[in-house]
């Protein structure tokens, strides 16, 4: 049975003429993590700022754990921990008075905040920074104290826009843990990011959007099917000397759209649109004619090639 | 000098902000209409050149005021704004000198200003050719002041630039030394003028700091408040030593800021109390009497407005410590004052020194409260918080009270502290306990119009140094420009037009039921509080007859000023306003 806890129904989201989210609809699973990509101006932000409550949808409808994100914003509040790209700190302010803040602000009772707030430091291991004052914190323990901040009334969503932005790679790699941590505990995770490798590693689920429209979701695999994304394959030969006479059995087996060949590396690589079975045809073609195939395997197309996809299917039609 | 990229760079950029266009312009459409409303249509000619003379004094206050306000509004924010968005360091990772930097940016203004005085010679030859006007005698003398203000001016914005951590509080601080040299200044000299010692003669030399005197003497305007008393000073040639030797030292003190070292500042490592050793602590304890500020804070609890709380915390003097020390600092001067009247109560008056109390009182208010309360808004637009707010159960009703009283409490705690020194005024003159009431409401009154002005600005604007800019100009003009028409009481004003620009300035009420010397109630009978609404005892509500005839009150009438009718609309329409503006940032876009 589906436990979907993000439901976004045929939303459209207008800036006078401008349309910023076309008729998007997609769910978020319970405890899943949800990688949510597109090009900058693809609509994210504001897709983001609808289900948070911030803005409202021209048409169409998001609710969260049933809670309609409009009609029930009060409701929204306290189902929802937003992280926006922007940290948002008050100067003068300790870490601790800052989370004391907005846990006084949730109406977290004074007897629980404390112990709240040091809970929430100790699952972004912040609690060593409590004394320090927000301002002055580095961007990678900012981002900490925005994370703390958004779990300290404990919602059943959280969304982060762009949580890894700016921080250095062992920082990303904390972070990383940090939001699988996060899933484990049962929360579900919209994430957007534009550093996609990251992404792709901890996301169960990816929704690329492109000038408002969804472009394509679900995992890995799926997305490559909805974008009817070409298979990358290579062949390894024992020895350079036929791999000319290689290359002409693949064209003209398949409609091929990238082929190149390296003497050197004893290698043939190509983009076609093959089905298993037209795979198959081909490696029996070539064990016919008594080509050295050493090796013949998929490379696995990642994120990057998928959000490539879309944003060249975009160029194209904006020329 | 020209050749240096800052300065191009600085007077091209300016000059391509709306600001500067709209400064620009406003001073265009200022100077003409001063020169229409006083263009004589009389056929017969005034070969006495008094006419033109009264066109040229207004023509001159009104340059001076608007150098004055907005000269330093691009300096102050030049070095700290290049620091914040990195250019700094790309310029002084440069080839150029520090030196070279700094005085690009003030060629940079003052080209922006000579061409502000260019501007205006349009309406000063209009005015020249009305007669009366010497050129060697007042034209080039004023516009020489002009051009020491606008040097003065600057460099004091760019010293202020260079040290401030923020374009906000390089604005406030800005704003505050404007307001001190150009009119705090003033005040000493205005009650003890006619004394002798040695305090009178340093009033008179301080108050040459303002440009005020000096150009009062080139108009032939007397002196500030002078009621035909003259003094011996020069105010022209003292001005001219201390301009220059102000301007001296804020350029010195700027460029021993503006090098490496203004980028290299270490963040502060937030160490506590208790991480000090055990001698520190109990140093500390005994220091700070148990209010420790690097002492943990308590958590909100749960009945208080967490936004009001927060307010405090943020603000960079808001914590207990900052707020009891001001305290007893007014509270200090405020009994200084007090003795001061108990020792010269005979040479001085309770009046004057009423009217030194009230004119401190309201500088504090007006400093302190657009400071604190143009950024209420605006700040949090500015720095992302006001997003996270809204996303807190926090409604809009809680924003606004919790915002409002931190300002509120502040600023009552504040002019609280500075009452003790009535209480030794009414023991030498109890007959003042009426008046001593009336000018508390007049600070109640500049508390709460200054308080409304700022926070409706500060929901208008979205970065916090245009709003403190827009506040303090506000404020500014309400309270010292207003005072403008005060000085031309008589030529070129009437005591009604006088009277009418004052009507909206609480001040200069407190200052008319003081009784100061130049505010005549007599006079102002707009701004004394006159019985607007009485009653006998059985024509009042029953409920509230039984009370009052056990206190043996037979009639009650009600005093009113119509300052306070007007300053409490004004209040009362930018209230709603702000309200209304928090109400639709709080919606959903």
């Amino acid at each position: 049975m589906s436990d979907s806890v993000v439901v976004i129904e045929n939303m459209t989201k207008k800036f006078g003429e401008f349309t910023a989210v076309d008729q998007l609809s997609m769910t978020v699973e319970r405890g899943r993590i949800l990688g949510f990509i597109g090009p900058n101006g693809a609509g994210k932000t504001t897709t983001i700022k609808i289900l948070v409550g911030l803005a409202r949808p021209t048409s169409g409808r998001a609710t969260i754990a049933g809670a309609d994100c409009v009609a029930e914003s009060h409701q929204i509040k306290k189902l929802v921990g937003y992280m926006p790209d922007k940290f948002g700190p008050y100067p003068n302010m300790r870490v601790r008075e800052y989370l004391d803040f907005f846990g006084a602000a949730f109406k977290i009772p004074k007897k629980e905040r404390k112990a709240r707030i040091q809970e929430v430091l100790e699952i972004t291991r912040g609690t060593y920074m409590q004394d320090r004052y927000v301002e002055a914190l580095s961007h990678g323990m900012q981002q900490r104290v925005g994370i703390a901040r958004t779990l300290l009334h404990d919602p059943e969503v959280l969304i982060f826009d762009e949580p890894a932005n700016g921080l250095d790679p062992e920082a990303r790699i904390e972070m990383r843990d940090l939001l699988l941590r996060l899933a484990d505990l049962g929360k579900t995770l919209i994430v957007t990011s534009h550093i996609l490798p990251e992404l792709s590693r901890i996301c169960d689920e990816i929704a690329i959007i492109s000038a408002g429209k969804l472009r394509a979701s679900g995992t890995m695999v799926e997305i490559n099917q909805q974008l009817g994304q070409m298979r990358m394959v290579e062949i390894h030969l024992d020895g350079a000397d036929r791999i000319d006479e290689a290359q002409d059995i693949v064209r003209k087996h398949s409609d091929i759209a990238e082929i190149a060949g390296s003497k050197t590396e004893e290698l043939i690589r190509f983009r076609a649109n093959l089905t298993d079975q037209a795979m198959a045809s081909l490696l029996n073609s070539l064990i016919l004619a008594n080509i050295p195939v050493a090796q013949f395997h998929e490379v696995q197309t990642d994120l990057e090639d998928a959000f490539l996809t879309v944003t060249k299917e975009d160029r194209a039609k904006m020329v | 000098m020209l050749q240096n990229p800052i300065v191009q760079r600085e007077l091209i950029g300016m000059m391509r902000t709306r600001k500067a266009i709209v400064i620009q312009a406003s001073l265009v459409v200022l100077f003409a209409l001063l020169l229409l409303l006083r263009w004589p249509v009389d056929p017969i000619a005034d070969v006495t050149g008094v006419k033109s003379m009264q066109v040229f004094k207004l023509f001159s206050y009104g340059i001076l005021t608007a150098l004055i306000f907005l000269v330093p509004v691009f300096p102050a924010t030049s070095v700290i704004r290049e620091r914040n968005s990195g250019t700094l360091a790309l310029l002084l990772n440069s080839p150029m000198k520090p030196t070279e930097i700094y005085f690009g940016k003030l060629t940079g203004v003052m080209m922006f200003v000579i061409q502000l005085l260019i501007l205006s010679i349009p309406s000063l030859a209009a005015c020249f050719v009305m007669g009366g006007i010497s050129m060697q005698q007042q034209v080039l003398p004023l516009y020489g002041v002009l051009l020491l203000v606008a040097l003065q001016y600057s460099t004091m914005g760019l010293m202020v630039s260079c040290l401030a951590g923020s374009i906000d509080s390089a604005l406030k601080i800005t704003y505050g030394l404007v307001l001190f040299m150009s009119v705090v200044v003033l005040g000493p000299h205005l009650f003890l003028q006619g004394a002798t010692g040695s305090l009178s003669s340093i009033a008179s030399w301080f108050r040459c700091i303002s440009p005020l005197p000096p150009v009062m003497d080139i108009i032939g305007h007397g002196d500030v408040g002078a009621q035909g008393m003259d003094t011996n000073i020069n105010a022209i040639t003292n001005y001219i030593i201390l301009s220059l030797s102000l301007t001296a030292v804020f350029i010195l003190v700027a460029l021993v800021q503006l090098n490496r070292r203004i980028l290299d500042r270490s963040r502060s490592a937030g160490v506590m109390t208790h991480q000090m050793s055990k001698f520190a602590q109990r140093f500390r304890m005994i220091l700070y009497m148990g209010m420790d500020p690097k002492k943990r804070a308590p958590l909100i609890p749960g009945y208080m407005n967490p936004v009001l709380i927060k307010e405090f915390r943020s603000r960079r003097f808001g914590r207990v410590h900052w707020m009891i020390r001001t305290m007893v600092v007014c509270v200090v001067i405020s009994l200084f004052l007090a003795i001061q009247s108990t020792v010269y109560t005979e040479q001085w008056g309770v009046d004057i020194i009423g009217g030194i109390m009230v004119v401190l009182q309201v500088g504090l208010v007006v400093i302190i409260t657009p400071s604190l309360a143009s950024g209420l808004i605006s700040s949090e637009l500015e720095s992302g918080t006001w997003r996270l707010l809204l996303l807190t159960p926090v409604n809009s009703r809680r924003i606004l009270v919790g915002k409002l009283l931190s300002v509120a409490v502040t600023i009552f705690l504040i002019v609280l502290a500075t009452l003790p020194g009535y209480v030794v005024l009414m023991v030498i003159d109890f007959t003042l306990v009426t008046q001593i009431w009336q000018v508390c409401v007049c600070l109640l009154m500049t508390c709460i119009l200054v308080l409304a002005i700022s926070a409706l600005v500060s929901s208008l604007f979205r970065a916090t140094a245009t709003a403190t800019a827009v506040s303090f100009s506000i404020v500014i003009m309400i309270f010292a420009g207003t005072f403008l028409f005060w000085l031309g009481k008589g030529a070129p004003f009437n005591v009604e037009t006088v009277e009418k620009a004052l009507v909206i300035n609480p001040l200069a009420t407190a200052l008319t039921i003081m009784g100061t010397p130049g505010f005549d109630a007599a006079e102002f009978q707009l701004l004394a509080p006159q019985v607007m609404w009485k009653a006998e005892l059985n024509e009042l509500w029953p409920a509230l007859q039984v009370p009052l005839e056990a206190m043996g009150i037979q009639r009650i009438s009600l005093p009113l000023s119509w300052n306070w009718v007007i300053t409490a609309g004004i209040s009362f329409v930018c209230f709603v306003l702000f309200y209304v503006r928090v109400k639709l940032l709080t919606k959903p876009q």
